[in-house]
């Protein structure tokens, strides 16, 4: 079963599936697996942080918000925090001519607040496919763990 | 005004007629360009919250080739020009003046050649609304993407909105006739929260 992740929202699955996301730009997908448990969670998430935006009540739209909720979620669920890797893939910037210099773009602070998160919760990240100017698209099979990156011009990768 | 419901009847209206004037000078232009007759669905009128953003223009899993500017000037936000992946490969061709089917491929030549058409495009939309509102409006350089629509549109909202809570979207679809429904793309504009109010107080509605 293939179930797709809207941004903003979250999903975990154990053991069987694929979780999906189609046309990440500067969005940035958070993929969490304990391999003990095979139990696995996918972030779609859009900002930073929720001084990016004036409702801040939409935990799943941040990085600083939707990665702990994620990890009690995948914790309560009965994996273990201390197995729990990470894989980041997206934070890209389509349109590199049109942001200016003063405000560094949405899609490499998305990738810095991912990645500020999850060392503080001691999270390892294992895998990256971040940055650079074209869009993914992601396949996370909780069967295995294994997640797939696809790219406009580029071929499939393994992350 | 965090989404259409905010928006009276009359207002809607009145932000339909101005995409429909930008379009309709748009697709003159396109007309003119290419040789062929162009038509234009209604306008969409949309502010939703920035996650259901990048669903709201097309079909979000297609490939597109995108041009976006900034638009500078009385009134503030961005313009987007979206061909459907065939279309441009297919507009390629009659920009190129080659056999049908020719262009594979977007190398520098196509990608020039779609992003001076975007300037030509955006330019007629704009003096459109420029005219019609008494506006001075400025577009930017173009700068081109060839993605996922779901991409390049929540790249595009995400990187330039102010607040990054809703977008506010004024959707025109276009498709060359006779033809397949893949030659279609859309006009959009996306003008800031504070210049929507700016279109409304032109058309006094605001």
């Amino acid at each position: 079963m293939r179930e797709f992740v809207p941004a903003g929202e979250q999903r975990i699955r154990k053991a069987e599936g694929i979780l999906s996301v189609l046309g990440v730009g500067s969005c940035i997908v958070i993929v969490l697996y304990d391999e003990g448990s095979r139990l696995g969670g996918l972030a779609h998430v859009l900002l930073p942080d929720p001084t990016y935006s004036s409702q801040s009540d939409r935990r799943g739209r941040c990085a600083t918000t939707a990665i702990p909720d994620l990890l009690d979620e995948l914790e309560s669920a009965g994996a273990e925090r201390g197995r729990i890797t990470a894989r980041l893939v997206g934070g890209a910037c389509m349109f590199q001519e049109l942001v200016s210099e003063s405000q560094s773009n949405i899609g490499e602070r998305n990738v810095d607040a991912a990645r500020a998160i999850l060392a503080e919760h001691d999270i390892p990240i294992i895998g990256e496919a971040v940055g650079g100017g074209r869009g993914r698209s992601i396949e996370f099979d909780l069967s295995d763990g294994r997640v797939v990156v696809s790219s406009q011009g580029n071929s499939d990768v393994e992350i | 005004m965090k989404d259409t419901r905010g928006l009276e009847e009359r207002q809607l209206d009145a932000l339909k007629e101005v995409a429909n004037i930008g379009a309709g000078h748009a697709a003159t232009a396109l007309s003119q360009l290419t040789n062929r007759r162009i038509m234009i669905d209604v306008p969409q009128v949309q502010i939703c919250p920035i996650e259901e953003a990048s669903s709201a223009v097309g079909s979000g899993s297609g490939v597109v080739a995108a041009v976006l500017m900034h638009v500078l000037g009385d009134l503030t936000g961005r313009s987007l020009l979206i061909f459907q992946k065939d279309c441009a490969l297919q507009l390629s061709d009659m920009l190129l003046n080659r056999e049908p089917g020719t262009t594979k491929v977007f190398a520098e030549l196509e990608q020039s050649s779609l992003k001076e058409t975007a300037n030509i495009l955006t330019g007629a939309y704009l003096s459109g609304l420029s005219d019609m509102l008494g506006l001075m409006l400025i577009p930017s350089v173009p700068s081109l993407a060839i993605d996922l629509c779901a991409a390049i549109l929540s790249a595009t909202y995400l990187n330039f909105g102010h607040d990054r809570s809703y977008v506010i979207i004024l959707d025109t679809r276009f498709r060359f006739e006779p033809g397949d429904p893949g030659m279609s793309g859309h006009f959009v504009l996306l003008p800031d929260p504070s210049s929507l109010n700016v279109i409304l107080k032109t058309v006094r509605l605001g």
